[in-house]
């Protein structure tokens, strides 16, 4: 891990977002509890993906817990330490942005920062009980890696490098919650999002539209209400199958762990809603894996083997791996 | 379920000002923990309409508001702000910009901070991933 100090603003890709430099270009990059655990398939597929299209998601030093759900109420100050401390750490780095994977690891930062912004007091109080760290000034930007691909490299720019296009593969894009809401961080229309459709079809994809794609997988409600979890999975998923769907892409571990586990049913391994394909459910995968195929990463690199349901069988009959 | 609403129903569109019930800085307490205007809801249930977990809820979202601007902590002990999950579809959709997840927030928060706990542990299945254990710790446990 080494300090991304030396990518300055001259390095990066400013403005029209359509050309794209073919060497290094370094962002700070937050990865997150689940990413180093169970969903590093996400992580891994991401970087390669990204080294694809000329950047490096450089780690950030010394990160800390996102905070993994953002506090609703004004006077829980203590909650954003967490989110804040790694802002610090982007801030030591000379850096002003810094790029998530995770959808809630994005939310909570990308919220927190804008809440302790608001109102020079909290910054004060929080900068006065982090007296060990250097105090946050502010001015970091929060940005979902979706945010990135869109805003500064293009999808025409993704498309043009794409390498084995996927062709045909009917992908159901799932949104939940934390990238689209609340609207001040959302990174594209709460009830009607398309940017990992337009992603999709820029990978060659056949991006498949259901009403369920923003809507709750259940979150932490796993663990204290699974049957609810369950109902909500079951909904979702048994929909984008009805819109035809062979798998679901997305961008949150915890809709990913719902989604999976909750296609199953309590009583045997038998999933409800199986796919003609794998027979067993139907594949939940990140949406970085879906890039990092189209951008002929190779298959080893891209975490499939991790997967509940495997999509390679899928895959292999489109002859994508 | 549905019985139990329909009662709760009526129960909330009939309800007598009792002030042996209120306690006078109930509402001010939810508003300044949620940082929301509780009474700029004018009951258009479009929250109730779009929440995905209203089916395992007692009181619907609209309905625990009115609660709360009535000043009847009997919504204190109701199930919906334990089944909210803050996915935050009625915020988004709310005509009149009450973030509504805030005041489950802050109706959670108020029975948290005597104690109380939203998750019984013993009830955790196994394999559950570490974001979906500290989301729940964070959002229902002292």
């Amino acid at each position: 891990m080494r300090a991304a100090s030396t990518s300055g603003p001259e390095s990066r890709i400013t403005d029209n977002g359509s050309r794209i430099t073919g060497n290094g270009s370094r962002i700070p990059y937050f990865p997150g509890c689940a990413l180093k655990d169970q969903a590093w398939a996400f992580e891994e597929s991401a970087r390669a993906a990204m080294e694809r299209l000329g950047y490096e998601l450089a780690e950030l030093p010394r990160w800390n817990c996102c905070g993994t759900v953002y506090s609703l109420a004004t006077d829980d100050l203590m909650r954003h330490l967490g989110p804040v401390r790694n802002l610090v750490r982007v801030q030591e780095l000379g850096e002003t942005r810094l790029v998530t994977l995770c959808a809630m690891c994005y939310n909570t930062l990308a919220r927190s920062a804008r809440f302790v912004e608001a109102d020079p007091e909290r910054l004060e109080r929080i900068n006065a009980f982090m007296d060990e760290e250097e105090d946050f000034r502010g001015g970091v930007e929060v940005l979902h890696l979706l945010q990135l691909l869109r805003d500064e490299i293009g999808f025409e720019a993704i498309e043009a490098k794409v390498k084995r296009p996927l062709s045909g593969l009917k992908v159901a894009p799932y949104y939940g919650c934390m990238l689209l809401r609340p609207r001040e961080v959302g990174i594209d229309a709460p009830d009607s999002p398309g940017v990992l459709e337009a992603l999709l079809s820029a990978l060659g994809a056949e991006p498949v539209d259901f009403p369920q794609k923003a809507e709750c997988c259940g979150a932490y409600q796993t663990v204290s209400n699974p049957e609810i979890a369950r109902e909500r999975v079951q909904g979702i998923v048994s929909a984008a199958r009805r819109a035809g769907a062979e798998l679901i892409a997305t961008s949150c571990p915890l809709c990913q762990f719902n989604l999976e586990t909750h296609q199953v049913m309590t009583n045997g391994d038998q999933a409800r809603h199986p796919s003609p394909v794998t027979r067993h459910g139907i594949p939940v995968l990140y949406f970085t894996q879906l890039l990092a195929l189209a951008l002929g990463v190779p298959e080893d690199k891209l975490g499939f083997a991790g997967l509940r349901f495997d999509p390679r069988l899928l895959l292999s009959e489109r002859e994508l791996v | 379920m549905a019985e139990e609403r329909l009662t709760n129903a009526s129960r909330v569109t009939r309800h007598a000002l009792r002030l042996s019930v209120r306690e006078p800085d109930f509402v001010a307490k939810v508003e300044e923990l949620s940082g929301e205007n509780l009474y700029a809801c004018y009951q258009c249930g479009k929250c109730a309409a779009g929440c995905l977990f209203a089916d395992h809820m007692d009181f619907l979202p609209n309905q625990v508001l009115r609660l709360v601007q009535l000043s009847d902590e009997a919504v204190l002990s109701s199930r919906a702000p334990w089944v909210c999950a803050s996915c935050l579809a009625c915020q988004v959709r709310c005509p009149k910009g009450v973030d509504i997840a805030k005041v489950m927030e802050a109706l959670r928060l108020l029975s948290l901070r005597k104690g109380e706990t939203g998750l019984l542990w013993r009830e955790i299945p196994p394999g559950v991933p570490q974001i979906a254990l500290v989301g729940a710790t964070r959002k229902l446990t002292p």
